[in-house]
């Protein structure tokens, strides 16, 4: 795929892909943008390359998702040195600037999503957010059909189940 | 589970998707950060070669300096702290071999 045509696909996919990093970096803008910009450079350098087997946007979400858990584990790493006092460090959680920013509405989603297990997180996002299949959602988490489509199950009932238990 | 269900909660979620739209860095500003990010170092093959061909000569040479060396037993004496019982009159018997010989003289 030429660079052209690459960064076309990027463009059509872009704000789609933002929200994937965020749901990636629980929340936490910085860190999406960081997932973000690594992701678009391994693509544009190359290292990440798109072979076809998979639809351009799956394949874009699985480079976003396998880089925004190399930041975190990076991220966790780096909160064990001394030298995590020179540079602010992503902690996992969603940003004070971002919380503000949303409606109630979406802010309780976004707090009750947060108590879930990241895989079911992940499928409930992919399937409900980014209108997937759960087919295409399990391609992008590295599951198999079957452990997707539990994720999909458990995660769907355990966010029903908070959303009618927290207050409104 | 009901259809009515799962529409609700997509309806919850595509109005997260509209926020998130909205707050989205522009595609150019990201790609521009994108291609100003410091290019973290790799170590290539020739270093990690370099790493690998190290590690097994100190390998190596720790294996031979503790197998290699020859040992000279004849100058080796073990000192037990019981060494002083053999300290008795006719000790140096107990180091030689007795050697029996038999005079036929003396019974002819």
């Amino acid at each position: 795929m030429s660079p052209e045509a690459l960064e076309r696909e990027l463009d059509q996919l872009h704000s789609a892909a933002f929200g994937w990093a965020l749901a990636c970096c629980a929340g936490d803008r910085p860190a999406a943008e960081d997932a973000l910009q690594a992701s678009y450079l391994k693509i544009l350098d190359g290292r990440a390359r798109f072979d076809g087997r998979a639809s351009f946007r799956t394949w874009l979400f699985a480079v976003v998702r396998y880089t925004a858990a190399g930041l975190r584990r990076r991220a966790a790493f780096r909160r064990w040195l001394p030298l995590a006092v020179l540079g602010a460090i992503s902690d996992g959680r969603p940003d004070a600037a971002t919380m503000v920013a949303r409606a109630d509405a979406t802010r309780r989603l976004t707090a009750v999503l947060d108590t879930l297990p990241r895989r079911q997180r992940e499928v409930l996002h992919l399937v409900f957010y980014q209108d997937l299949t759960i087919a295409e959602a399990a391609e992008v988490a590295g599951v198999s059909l079957g452990t997707a489509r539990t994720h999909y199950e458990r995660g769907k009932a355990a966010l029903r189940k908070l959303l009618k238990e927290e207050p409104e | 589970m009901t259809e009515h269900d799962d529409h609700d909660l997509g309806e919850r979620f595509h109005a997260l998707r509209r926020e998130d739209a909205a707050a989205a860095p522009p595609l150019r500003a990201t790609l521009t950060a994108a291609r100003a990010r410091p290019r973290h170092w790799r170590p290539g093959g020739a270093v990690v070669a370099t790493a690998l061909a190290l590690v097994a000569l100190v390998l190596i040479l720790t294996l031979r300096s503790r197998h290699g060396g020859t040992v000279d037993l004849a100058g080796v004496r073990l000192r037990t702290p019981t060494d002083f019982l053999l300290h008795v009159p006719g000790a140096e018997l107990l180091r030689t071999v007795p050697r029996f010989t038999f005079d036929w003289r003396v019974l002819q």
